[in-house]
């Protein structure tokens, strides 16, 4: 969309990354959403072939292997497996040795930071033009959270980037170990819709229904009012390993009174990303902009910036800018006031239903 | 990329990139980018540096030393800037935050 009209036709395929730890059911829920009829055109992309089959058309493996840019950060890498993956995609399908497909669903090993393959999507020059990133899905194992999240800092990346997180696995997991987990995945990213895989057990023929998992709805859920209870001590379950080993990261959720100015917004944030991105792990925003009547969507994670979209309108009531940042080591009262100041607009708290 | 002036052509930032539509709403392109160099000039003269819109193309990074960059586009400033200058640049640091805080 990057300068272009709003108006015109979009033939980019939109794309699903599904991310998780290993074990964390990314498989078992791309199997039960492939079953939908509606998933049939859907090529699918994985890393490693595991022990779950995916008994579909068209599953296609990507190796793991990053090419490093120079003088590149680790986020900013083409994965070149998926780089050649996805044009390889393109290229069968002209030739018609595969299906016609309107749909790719990518499940990365459970290792795997996000970021280079979001940059992959996004700044490839063949892959940008043809496919489009619609949002990322991050399994988290209720049972194994705590020990996979508290030991791997990809973990935590994951969490970060997700669009919705699938908690897993919360049907053989203890209950109040459970809502901790809810609540400390609702601290570390309060921008992404938490869905409990338990809903899907009971439909007939186990699939999942594409509209639940995929389609997109930002800030759907949104409400003004005070911050989200958090769980306090006594009688409640404490993930003391995920708590410390993620006590560096914090998120904030912020309302902009006033329309704001697009242009100081894009200083703002490019100055900041420049000196921060690493430890940014995303921002994810819906932006009154000074002169337009419909909302703007923004969406960071770490250096990588999505081109920003524009929305027909707004999906609540509140037409505030609201932004949700999730960052590691970085003074938020700072965040906040620094903002405040490049933009010229008055900051207040709002919160996730 | 242009051969005469070193100038890239190929993409545009993100941050541009919601201003077409913003120009329906009557502001001019021109207007757009004076608009964000009066801005980014709010932040650069803390440090002593200056941008100036060049051509409707790309624009002019200097120092008070004279030194002189072409970017492509305000976002990437930054880290021209910050090897222009040899230290960061950093929107958290609270004497920059004053500066702008006052300055209104």
């Amino acid at each position: 969309m990057s300068g272009g009209p709003t108006s015109a036709v979009d033939h980019t395929i939109p794309v699903t990354v599904l991310t998780g730890f290993l074990g964390s059911g990314k498989t078992t829920l791309l199997q039960r959403l492939l079953r939908s009829p509606r998933m049939v055109r859907t090529a699918v992309l994985i890393n490693e072939f595991g022990e779950i089959g995916l008994d579909h058309l068209l599953v296609e493996r990507a190796d793991e292997s990053v090419v490093l840019l120079q003088s590149g950060c680790i986020c900013c890498s083409i994965r070149d497996d998926l780089k050649s993956a996805l044009r390889g995609l393109l290229r069968r399908r002209d030739r018609g040795e595969i299906p016609e497909f309107d749909r790719v669903a990518i499940e990365t090993t459970g290792l795997a930071d996000p970021a280079p393959i979001l940059y992959t999507l996004l700044t490839e020059p063949v892959v940008r033009h043809r496919f489009k990133l619609e949002s990322v899905i991050t399994t988290v194992d209720a049972v194994n959270a705590e020990l996979h999240l508290s030991r791997n800092p990809e973990g935590i990346k994951q969490v970060a980037a997700a669009d919705r997180i699938v908690v897993t696995k919360t049907d053989i997991a203890d209950r109040e170990q459970s809502a901790a987990l809810r609540e400390t995945l609702g601290r570390l990213n309060p921008s992404a819709e938490l869905l409990d895989a338990a809903q899907w057990v009971d439909s007939p023929d186990g699939s999942i229904d594409p509209d639940w998992l995929l389609s997109p709805r930002p800030f759907a859920s949104s409400r003004t009012g005070p911050s989200r209870p958090r769980v306090e001590a006594g009688g409640h379950v404490h993930l003391e390993a995920l708590r410390r080993h993620s006590a560096a990261v914090a998120s904030s959720s912020l309302a902009l009174e006033e329309p704001l100015d697009w242009t100081a917004f894009g200083i703002w944030l490019s100055m900041l990303l420049n000196r921060h991105g690493d430890n940014v792990l995303r921002v994810k925003g819906i932006l009154r902009v000074s002169g337009m009547s419909t909302p703007v969507l923004v969406n960071a994670v770490q250096h990588i910036v999505h081109p920003p979209q524009h929305m027909e309108r707004w999906p609540t009531d509140d037409h505030r800018s609201r932004i949700v940042f999730i960052t590691r080591g970085v003074d938020h009262a700072l965040l906040r006031r620094s903002l405040a100041a490049f933009s010229r607009s008055t900051i207040s708290d709002f919160s996730y239903a | 990329m242009c051969g005469l002036c070193g100038v890239f052509l190929t993409e545009t930032h993100w941050s541009d990139a919601a201003i077409t539509a913003a120009d329906q709403g009557g502001r001019t392109r021109r207007h757009e980018r004076l608009h964000g160099v009066a801005l980014a000039n709010r932040v650069l003269k803390h440090y002593g540096l200056k941008v100036c819109e060049w051509q409707g193309s790309a624009y002019l990074l200097s120092s008070q030393t004279g030194q002189t960059s072409v970017v492509p586009s305000i976002a990437a400033v930054w880290p021209v800037a910050e090897r222009l200058r040899k230290r960061a640049l950093d929107p958290l640091d609270e004497s920059l935050i004053e500066v702008l805080e006052r300055s209104g």
